[in-house]
Parts: C-alpha cells; sequence; structure tokens
C-alpha cells in the first residue's frame, strides 16, 4: 500500500499574527514554522504507524511551497516518510493547492491520501475533498481513527452530534483529526535519516488560482472585562440576560 | 439566475444553522436579483421543507432518496451539480461544517469555481466579489476575492441573527441519476450522543479546563450546561488527560466554535485556546487565578475557585428560568 | 601581545595572552538545521515529559525518572556524542552541548540526564576497553542502564583523593573487594551501574572500578532531604566487601584519581550549559509574566525597575552562553587536532578536555552565578507569586543552588583556574612572564592615548579586553613575585585573580560573539546584541577594577602600589555609556518578542 501524506507549513500555535504592507500580507520574519499539527500529529503519524505494522509499503510527503519550507518538509521526513516532493508554488487558493497536488499525484498511483482536517493559517479544510475529486478518489473527513483491513479502510469519523464508522475501498482520501495517532517527538535516528531522504522539487505547470486574499484584518481589541462578585452569581445571570442578551 | 444553497437536515428536521445558510444566500440573491433555490437531500416531510420560505427560498429542488440520508460525498455532489445545472446557478452556498466541507470542493473543483470557506460577511461586489472570513483560527481576518465566474461560498454558522419573512417556497422534486461511484462508502455504525447539545451549532457551551483539578468535579460542568441547555466543551490539556473526550477540546488544534456565550471554568487562556473561540460573541471567564490571561479576552469576569462558583451559578440559573 | 597567526592552535589558558579572531569562534547563531531539530526534540521532549510532571518529579513518584530517562534513551538523546559503534549517534561535543543546554531547564530531570549521561557513561565511554565499552556503553546509550558516580565521601568532597575507601584483591586474584561509604551519588536510587572511586590497599591514588547493582555487597541509604533539585534521587551508597571482577577495573591502578578530574572537566563545561538552558527558561517566564502581570493598570514590564532586571538577566545569559560556546568549539578543535597527530580519539579527547580545564572551570562558576542571578530576579519580578509554591519561580530559585556546589564548588574551581594559569607558566607551556614583563614596562611609560586607528564598531570593546589582559597580567604577576610561595594561602588574592580572569574571558567571548554575528547578519539586526555587548563589557570592567584594587591592597605598598593602582585604573577605563538606555533596548526586545529571544 502506498500513501501520500499532505503537509503544510504554518506559524507555530504560539505566533501572534503580525500585519503588514498596509495589511496586505503578514508579517513572517521572526515566526517560527511548524509543520501543520493535523498533518503533523494524525496524518503522518498514522501512515508511519501503518508502515511500521507492515500495512504500508511506502510514504511519500507532499507539500506546495517555496524553498523557506525544507526545514519543515525535513523535520516530517524526521519523524518517517520515504520521501518528500516539494511542489515549487507559493498558494493560499485552495483550488491551486489541490490542482499542483492532484497533477503530481495522479501518476504515482496511491492508495491512501492522507491530510489533516485543515490547517491552521487558512483554516479552509478543503484541499482533502478537492484532491478526491480531481482524482476521482473518494473522501472521508474528520477522521478520529483509521484502521485497515486488506483493501479497504474502516475509518471512524466526526458527525453532527456523534460518530460514524465507514468502510471504503482503496483509493481514498482521509482528513485526520485527534484520535487518528497520538503526536510523536523525533528520535535522533529519525533526525539524522531525514537528511538522506530524498526531497523532490517539481515545478507546477502555470496555474492562475480563482481566489486571492487581497487585506488582512486583526480582530478589535475586547472593551475590558467587567468583574462580577463571586458571591453574586445572581448579578452575573442578569447580565447575561439584559446586558449581553444571550440567555 | 438563481442562487443555490444546499440544506442539510438531521433525520428530516432543519436546523437553525441551515435556516440561516438559505437567509444567507437569499440576502446575495436579492443583491444581484436573482432567486434562491434550497436543495435538500433524503428524507424529509414537504412541512419542514415549507419552512424553507420563510427564510427566503423561493424554490426547494427534493432529491428524495433515502440512501442520501447517509453522507455520500460523491452522491451529494451528483445531486447538487444537477441541481445547479437545472437552475444555472452561478452562486452555490453551504455552510462550512462537516457535510459542507465534504461537498462544496468538490462542486467547486467541478466547476473550477473559486469557494472561500468559513464567509463572515456578504460579498461585497463593489470591490470584485470580496468575502470576510477567519484565518489563523480567529487570530485575524482575510478579505478574499473569488475571481472565477462561478463561486462557492462556505458560510461560518451562527453569523447571522435568523428573521423570519412570510415568503413561501415553491417544492419540487428532483430526481438525479447516480453513478457507480457514488455510494464507495459504507456506513457501518452510527452513534449520535442523544440529550447532549452538540458543541459545534451550540449557542451556549460551558468548558472547563485543567483548574477543574480532575474528571470527578465535571459534574459541576454538566450541571450548569443542562441547566443552560448548553453544550460542554474543555481544554487541550483536559483533553490531552483524557479527562474528557478528544471531541470536546476547543482550541487551534482541536474544535473552533462561534457560540452566543461561552463560559471558561478554570481555564487560563493560552493563546491557542483563545483561537478557537475568539468569536464567541459573550465570554465569561471563571478563574482562581486574577492574573490568567484568559480575563484580558472576556467580556465577564468571576475571580473565585470554580469548585463554589459553578454551585452558585447553576443554583442563580435555575432560579432565573423559575422566575422567567 | 602576540600576532594572531595560527589561531586554530590556540592553547588553554592562552586567551591571556593572546587575540583570537572572531571568525575562529563557534556561535550559537551558527547552529545548523539537523541540530536545530535536536534541540527541537529537546524542547519537545521537556515540554510533553517532563515539565507537566514537575510536582510528581520532585515527589519521586516510584519509577518515574527512571522512565524519564528511558524515554530520552529512546529519543537517542543519552547518546548524543557516543561512537556509532557502541549505539550512540556520534555527534560533537558541541551538539552534545546543546543537548545539555535545552535538557538544562528540566530542572531535576536536568540533574538526572546529566548524572546519567555525564559521570554515569563517560568515564567508561573514554577509560574502559573494548569489552567494557561493548558490555556497558550500549546498555547506558538506550537508557536500559542508569548509570551513576560515586566519588564523593562524608569527609572527603572538594578533596577527592583523600578518601577512605578501600579495595582488595582476592586470594584467588579474580575479585577486589570495596569496602566504603559514598555519598551525594546522583541516581543512586534507580541506578544500575556505578563507577566507584577506591584506593586498592595503601595506593597513594584512587583507582576507578565499574561495578553494577546486582554484585553483592551494595545497600542503599535513603533518599536525602534536599533543598533543591529534590526529583534527583540522591543517596548514600554503601560498599560493604562488594564483590568486583577484577576485569572490571576502569583503566590502570591508580589512575582514578585522573579520571576523576578529566571527567570532572567536561562535567563542569556541561553544566556551565546546562544552567544558560535553565536561564533561558526561567527569564521566558519572567518576560510573560511581566507582561501579564498588572500593576497601577499597566504591566510590571512597562516599569523601569522590571526592565532593568529582565534586561540583566538576558545580558548575563548570553554572554555565558558564548563563553560555553565558545570553549566547546575549542575543545573539539584540540581534539581534531590530536587526532590528526595520530592520538587514538579517545586519549584526544580526553587531552583535549584537559587542555581547556582552565575555561572549564571559568565557564562552570560564571553560568552557575549567572543562573543564581537569574532565578533570584526570577522570583523577584514574580512578586508574592515567587514565593509561592504553586508557580514555577520557587522551585527554579531552590533548584539553581546546587550548581554552585557541586562538580567542585565555584570556590575550588576559582583556586583551580589561577593554579592551573600559573603551573602552565611555570611549565613553560603558556608564556606569562613575558607578557606580565611588558607590561609592567608600560606602566613606566607614557600612557598611549590614541584612538588607533578606525572606529569600528568593535574598535573601543577591543581595546578595553587588550587592557583587561594587561590589568590582570600586571596583578597576577605582582602577586607571584610579591607572595611567591605564599601566594596558594592567599585564598582572598586567588579569588579576585580568578574573578578578573572569569570576566576577561566572558568579556573576550560575548565581544567575539557579537562581531561574528553582525559579520554575518549585519549591525541593524544585531542592536540588541551590541548593546548587550557594550553594558557586559562596561560592568566588567568595574569588576576587574574592585578585584584588582582589593587584590593589590593586600599585598602591595608604597610607590609601586601606586603605580600599579594607577595603572589599574587605566586599563580598566571605559568610555561613559549611557547603560539605562542599552538596557531599555533589551528588555524591549524581550518583551515585544514575550520570551527570551537572543
Amino acid at each position: 500500500m502506498k500513501i501520500l501524506v499532505c503537509i503544510s507549513q504554518v506559524p507555530d500555535t504560539s505566533t501572534k499574527v503580525v500585519l503588514k504592507d498596509n495589511n496586505t500580507a503578514v508579517e513572517s520574519n521572526g515566526v517560527t514554522y511548524i509543520i501543520n499539527p493535523y498533518d503533523e500529529w494524525y496524518g503522518l503519524i498514522r501512515a508511519i504507524e501503518l508502515k511500521e505494522s507492515g500495512v504500508a509499503s511506502e510514504i511519500d510527503l507532499v507539500t506546495v511551497g517555496k524553498a523557506n519550507t525544507e526545514p519543515v518538509i525535513r523535520k516530517a521526513l524526521a519523524l518517517g516518510g520515504d520521501k518528500a516532493i516539494r511542489i515549487d508554488a507559493d498558494s493560499n487558493d485552495p483550488y491551486l493547492t489541490a490542482v499542483y497536488i492532484a497533477d503530481y499525484a495522479k501518476s504515482e498511483h496511491y492508495d491512501l491520501i492522507l491530510c489533516g482536517k485543515e490547517s491552521i493559517d487558512y483554516n479552509n479544510g478543503t484541499v482533502g475533498s478537492m484532491l478526491a475529486e480531481l482524482l476521482d478518489m473518494d473522501y472521508i473527513g474528520f477522521a478520529t481513527e483509521i484502521k485497515i483491513e486488506g483493501n479497504t479502510a474502516i475509518v471512524k469519523r466526526e458527525i453532527e452530534g456523534g460518530e460514524e464508522t465507514d468502510s471504503c475501498n482503496f483509493p481514498l482520501v482521509i482528513s485526520c483529526q485527534k484520535g487518528v495517532a497520538e503526536a510523536r517527538i523525533p528520535n535522533m535516528r529519525g533526525i539524522m535519516a531525514a537528511r538522506t531522504r530524498p526531497l523532490n522539487v517539481v515545478t507546477p505547470a502555470a496555474i492562475e488560482p480563482v481566489t486571492s486574499i487581497l487585506s488582512y484584518e486583526l480582530p478589535p481589541a475586547k472593551a475590558g472585562v467587567k468583574l462580577v462578585d463571586p458571591a453574586d452569581m445572581d448579578q452575573l445571570v442578569e447580565l447575561l440576560h439584559s446586558e449581553a442578551k444571550v440567555i | 439566475m438563481s442562487v443555490i444553497v444546499f440544506v442539510e437536515h438531521d433525520g428530516g428536521i432543519i436546523k437553525k444553522k441551515n435556516f440561516e445558510a438559505v437567509q444567507y444566500a437569499s440576502g446575495i440573491a436579492q443583491k444581484m436579483s436573482a432567486t434562491v433555490t434550497a436543495v435538500i437531500l433524503g428524507t424529509i416531510g414537504d412541512a419542514e421543507l415549507e419552512k424553507l420560505g420563510e427564510y427566503g427560498a423561493q424554490k426547494v429542488l427534493h432529491v428524495e432518496d433515502s440512501r442520501l440520508d447517509e453522507l455520500h460525498p460523491r452522491a451529494y455532489t451528483s445531486a447538487l451539480l444537477a441541481a445547479i445545472e437545472k437552475e444555472g446557478a452561478k452562486i452555490i452556498v453551504t455552510l462550512n461544517d462537516i457535510n459542507g466541507r465534504a461537498v462544496a470542493p468538490r462542486i467547486a473543483v467541478k466547476l473550477k469555481a473559486g469557494l472561500v470557506a468559513g464567509a463572515l460577511t456578504y460579498p461585497d461586489m463593489e470591490k470584485g466579489f470580496v468575502i470576510k472570513k477567519a484565518v489563523y483560527s480567529g487570530k485575524a481576518f482575510a478579505y478574499v476575492n473569488i475571481a472565477s465566474d462561478t463561486k462557492v461560498i462556505m458560510l461560518m454558522p451562527n453569523t447571522f441573527p435568523l428573521a423570519k419573512t412570510e415568503g413561501k417556497a415553491a417544492i419540487e422534486k428532483l430526481a438525479v441519476n447516480f453513478g457507480d461511484k457514488d455510494f464507495g462508502i459504507k456506513v457501518k455504525e452510527v452513534s449520535k450522543v442523544t440529550g447532549e447539545v452538540s458543541l459545534s451549532d451550540a449557542a451556549l457551551v460551558v468548558s472547563g479546563g485543567r483548574g477543574m483539578k480532575g474528571p470527578e468535579n465535571w459534574y459541576l460542568i454538566e450541571n450548569l450546561a443542562k441547566e443552560l441547555g448548553a453544550a460542554t466543551a474543555c481544554s487541550r490539556p483536559v483533553s490531552d488527560s483524557d479527562w474528557r473526550p478528544h471531541h470536546e477540546h476547543v482550541g487551534q488544534t482541536g474544535g473552533t466554535i462561534r457560540p452566543d456565550l461561552y463560559i471558561a471554568v478554570g481555564i487560563s487562556g493560552a493563546i491557542q485556546h483563545l483561537a478557537g473561540v475568539n468569536g464567541s460573541k459573550t465570554i465569561v471567564v471563571i478563574n482562581r487565578d486574577p492574573e490568567a490571561p484568559f480575563f484580558k479576552a472576556a467580556n465577564y469576569g468571576i475571580v473565585g475557585d470554580a469548585m463554589e462558583v459553578l454551585p452558585r451559578l447553576t443554583e442563580a440559573v435555575k432560579k432565573f428560568k423559575l422566575h422567567k | 601581545m602576540n600576532d594572531v597567526e595560527n589561531v586554530k592552535a590556540i592553547k588553554g589558558g592562552e586567551f591571556l595572552i593572546r587575540e583570537t579572531t572572531a571568525e575562529s569562534i563557534f556561535i550559537p547563531e551558527e547552529w545548523n538545521e539537523e541540530q536545530l531539530m535536536i534541540a527541537e526534540t529537546c524542547n519537545n521532549f521537556l515540554a510533553q515529559h517532563v515539565t507537566p510532571n514537575l510536582n510528581r518529579i520532585d515527589a519521586q513518584e516510584e519509577g518515574l525518572m527512571s522512565h524519564l530517562m528511558d524515554e530520552a534513551g529512546a529519543l537517542g538523546l543519552l547518546g548524543i556524542s557516543v561512537p556509532e559503534e557502541y549505539g550512540g549517534f556520534g555527534k560533537d561535543f558541541k551538539t552534545s552541548m546543546l543537548v545539555t543546554e535545552k535538557l538544562g531547564a528540566g530542572n531535576s530531570f536536568s540533574v538526572a540526564f546529566s548524572a546519567h549521561s555525564g559521570i554515569g557513561t563517560l568515564p567508561i565511554l573514554y577509560y574502559g576497553n573494548d569489552a567494557q565499552k561493548q558490555k556497558y556503553i550500549p546498555k547506558l546509550t538506550s537508557g536500559e542502564w542508569k548509570g551513576a558516580y560515586c566519588l564523593t565521601e562524608p569527609s572527603s568532597g572538594s578533596d577527592a583523593n583523600s578518601g577512605k575507601a578501600r579495595a582488595k584483591l582476592t586470594e584467588d586474584g579474580k575479585h577486589y573487594l570495596i569496602t566504603g561509604q559514598k555519598m551525594w551519588i546522583t541516581n543512586a536510587g534507580f541506578a544500575d551501574v556505578f563507577t566507584v572511586f577506591a584506593k586498592i590497599d595503601n595506593d597513594e591514588n584512587l583507582s576507578a572500578f565499574i561495578v553494577e547493582k546486582d554484585f553483592e555487597g551494595i545497600t542503599l541509604n535513603t533518599e536525602e532531604h534536599k533543598m533543591g533539585i529534590k526529583g534527583s534521587s540522591t543517596r548514600q551508597v554503601f560498599f560493604n566487601d562488594c564483590k568486583v571482577p577484577v576485569e572490571n577495573l576502569l583503566s590502570e591502578r591508580q589512575n582514578g584519581f585522573k579520571i576523576a578530574v578529566n571527567i570532572l572537566n567536561i562535567g563542569r563545561m556541561k553544566l556551565g550549559g546546562g544552567t544558560v538552558g535553565a536561564s533561558k527558561e526561567v527569564i521566558s517566564m519572567a518576560v510573560k509574566y511581566a507582561n501579564e502581570r498588572e500593576q497601577f493598570g499597566r504591566a510590571i514590564s512597562k516599569y523601569g525597575a522590571i526592565r532593568h532586571k529582565l534586561a540583566q538577566q538576558a545580558i548575563l545569559t548570553y554572554a555565558a552562553e558564548s563563553a560555553v560556546y565558545r570553549a566547546s568549539q575549542n575543545m573539539e578543535e584540540a581534539t581534531d587536532m590530536l587526532i590528526e597527530s595520530g592520538l587514538d580519539e579517545i586519549k584526544a579527547k580526553l587531552k583535549g578536555t584537559e587542555q581547556f580545564a582552565i575555561e572549564a572551570a571559568i565557564i562552570k562558576v560564571h553560568a552557575s552565578e549567572v543562573l543564581d542571578y537569574v532565578v533570584d530576579e526570577g522570583v523577584q519580578i514574580y512578586g508574592g507569586m515567587g514565593y509561592s509554591a504553586e508557580a514555577p519561580m520557587e522551585r527554579a530559585y531552590r533548584d539553581s543552588r546546587i550548581n554552585r556546589i557541586f562538580e567542585g564548588t565555584n570556590e575550588i574551581n576559582r583556586m583551580l583556574t589561577v593554579d592551573m594559569m600559573l603551573k602552565r607558566a611555570m611549565k613553560g607551556e603558556l608564556d606569562l612572564m613575558g607578557p606580565a614583563q611588558k607590561v609592567a614596562g608600560e606602566l613606566m611609560s607614557i600612557p598611549d592615548f590614541s584612538a588607533g586607528g578606525d572606529e569600528g564598531p568593535f574598535t573601543k570593546e577591543k581595546k578595553y579586553i587588550a587592557n583587561f589582559k594587561k590589568a590582570i597580567l600586571m596583578v597576577a604577576g605582582a602577586a607571584v613575585q610579591k607572595l611567591m610561595t605564599q601566594l596558594a594561602k592567599e585564598q582572598e588574592v586567588l579569588m579576585n585573580l580568578a574573578d578578573m580572569l572569569i570576566e576577561l574571558y566572558v568579556s573576550e567571548s560575548l565581544q567575539l560573539r557579537v562581531e561574528k554575528l553582525v559579520g554575518l547578519r549585519g549591525e541593524e539586526s544585531c542592536k540588541e546584541q551590541l548593546d548587550m555587548m557594550r553594558v557586559y563589557i562596561n560592568d566588567a570592567a568595574e569588576k576587574i577594577a574592585r578585584s584588582g584594587k582589593e587584590a593589590l591592597n593586600s599585598f602591595a605598598e608604597g610607590d609601586e602600589k601606586r603605580m600599579m593602582m594607577m595603572g589599574l585604573k587605566r586599563y580598566t577605563k571605559t568610555d561613559d555609556l549611557n547603560t539605562t538606555q542599552a538596557r531599555r533596548n533589551i528588555a524591549a526586545k524581550l518583551i515585544a518578542e514575550n520570551k527570551y529571544c537572543f
């Protein structure tokens, strides 16, 4: 079984967003970048587990990004994976990202494509589903558990107010969230092996994006907290009712 | 021309957030002098469908096929594409939720349409087709322009207040020929948590952090939630320690929620947690530590021991409900 | 001063009489991607396994520390610089120092880690024969076995060679029977392998033995109740005719003291790295707290008194770090050269380390005192919460204190610094007399007030540092001349001289680091680093002047004293510097980044 794991470089979760260039861009200076946690902790680690248990034979990693994403890719390779593919482009349009990956993946015949449920920068959560459409595959989103039985994936996924267990034959795209695997720390062996694992750079065909981000904005500051006496919860209920109008 | 809105339902009942999507589609349609066609799939009664008119749908296309009672992304896509083609729609609205994310991206690919996931505003057509959405898990907003002719918008639930109208919708049945691959996913088991409010579309949420000291104290959170009719949530350390199930984890690496009221108990308010909840309209923070950073993001704050404050608050809510 | 030819070959202690070029030193801003990844693995390990469990660790929950060591072993962190043939990763000394630094923020865990991977493993790795290494190193590297080191005894601490433990050969010649009492043994509670020092029969010097926990005749006392590092297992270990196979004698008979001293050299350097890591973490906590805590309606980080503290914490830490990695690189290069000249790797490592024993002692003293300053002010910044056991500063404060005591007290290390310097001079390895006489001559001549060419960003500081060297050579030269053999007994003077040497070494390391950094990144993006350098050297000048004065007042007199006092003034003179503004700039950066960010 051949697995493709889609990874994306995102700012570390503790990053404070700072805008620049008249609010048309987000400051990247001084920002620490990480692998999107949903991609790393769940998608990538589950793929590695499947390889360790002999179910998967090959794991490739793919990202869409410029050369500055390579440290993060090698960190992913330090966790595991046989090779990485960097599609040399900058994209914040999910359609464009999906087309780039699909163009690469279509000749590779992956049985399973794993991605995170969303990236924590643009929060779209749409690339996996788009990939499935582009590659004529099935798609299961918001997975919390992935098991493989022969040619079939048994997937638990989140539904509104509960959980559902699906089964689906390969090829298949799954977007992963908490529960699919446990985060790991790269060990010395992996870190040293990362350098020897291939990182291939692919130049994508020129495609026009269908969306573009014109500007950014930071949320307005909260007006300040109103402190309520811990002994007087009636007052809090009254404020929530008459002032905040939420109950 | 019409705007197509994909309407989900829960076992034949249409939820508030779906009416919100219809109303949103209607708002867009009015700006463009277009009509709104709601597309609904699976088993549902006409009486329920008629309600869609009250939120601005002129037409309802109902694909009555019981196989669609379960989510089958490809079948849903086929059905919606049939409706889009029939109506000549250039704008497709879905919700930014689990089913929306399974379907809207596929439609966008099929139609080579630009997509905005998590729309918070109506499109600004003066500047193109510009929609505001949250990015960096709520730490910032982006204004996204859709350049393509056909457009897919995934609305963030609980963004606009609902207002009923006198409108009526014409209900039409739509027959769709599904392909072999449309039902490739087999649903083996469904387990719904009954009696509890689902977190993703809850208007009120009570959430606990490490300050709750241990899972044995969670009844205090649950009692308050029950009294309020609220859903329960938790911070990452709590779910990491398995005090609470994973799906309750809200924050940058868990779920993002935007309820009307978020009550955070014993949560210090790390930036990662705030990112997942700062879209909440009103935030109440209960924490023993007056220095907890969460107070800076709160509307109301109570400095006190959760073990004492929570029962008092639950009582106060009970009293309030009696008097109302 | 000698010219700068063949900088690579700088020898230990030569910093006092030679110039070093910025290009020749290693600075932490040069870590490569792989090293940064290793550092991140350490950070993640602490964040996931150690920091959330500090209370449990300090309560010495059964099996927890041992389990954490297993986890560290599984990540490969116990064998960073162990050769690959013994299950390690063969990384250089700097990289192992980086791991020590990062894990240094792990409170009691970092003590267990250091004891295991340093004194618990290195004696066998460096002095063991192949069979010993094959048997013990892979298991110590994986964490399957934990290591401890038994040198100190109740009546023999700083004076290590005076231990009472004895070993005698059994009649069949197959075993040594060790009898003795060892004290303050880190990791004793869960260690599987002990390196034990004892004298065979009536030998003058110690021998070292590899002792397994299951050998007959070992008993452990209960855990000591300590001020800090409560999670670290510290016990007495009793050996009562403990039966050790003869093949477990480490190195040769009577070689134990040499082993102990050499391992300590590495341990001291590593202690410097670990305390730098702890300092950084404490500063980050302090900055975060200062940004969150509000008084009189503003975050306390907005107040000058707090900003001063934050800046000073960062300046000292950055300076200490500069010295740690400069010396680490020197040691590594010395080792590489010895290997090139035909020495085998292990011997070369030992000799290379020994070569920089002076720097190791300096680093041990300086970095441990920096951490004590940093935690003390950390508690102060936290105010009332700093004194509360619910906030992390209280633990940091207690845990820091041991660093000035173990691996040789700071007093012993100060004396060693001067002692080793003078011994090398006497052996002719280090030419102190020439330069000292030159300074004495200069004292008689008219001072050189010329600015000295271009006013580059480092011209002034380089001149100051050259002058510091003269000040030390002058005072030390006079002390040797006046006190002669009495000098060894005049401990106060030795302390003064050591303090001067420490300030010189750290000032120079910091100046070279910033110079190299500016070369890499440009002046514009190194403003705070330049400020740190200026403030540090400004303060160092005052410290050197004070120590020098104290020393001179104790032994010099008359015209000679007056002349030297004038010389001291001249050699420690610096231009006026607005240190308040400089510290504000540094603090502003820390506050904006909300963490230690240099």
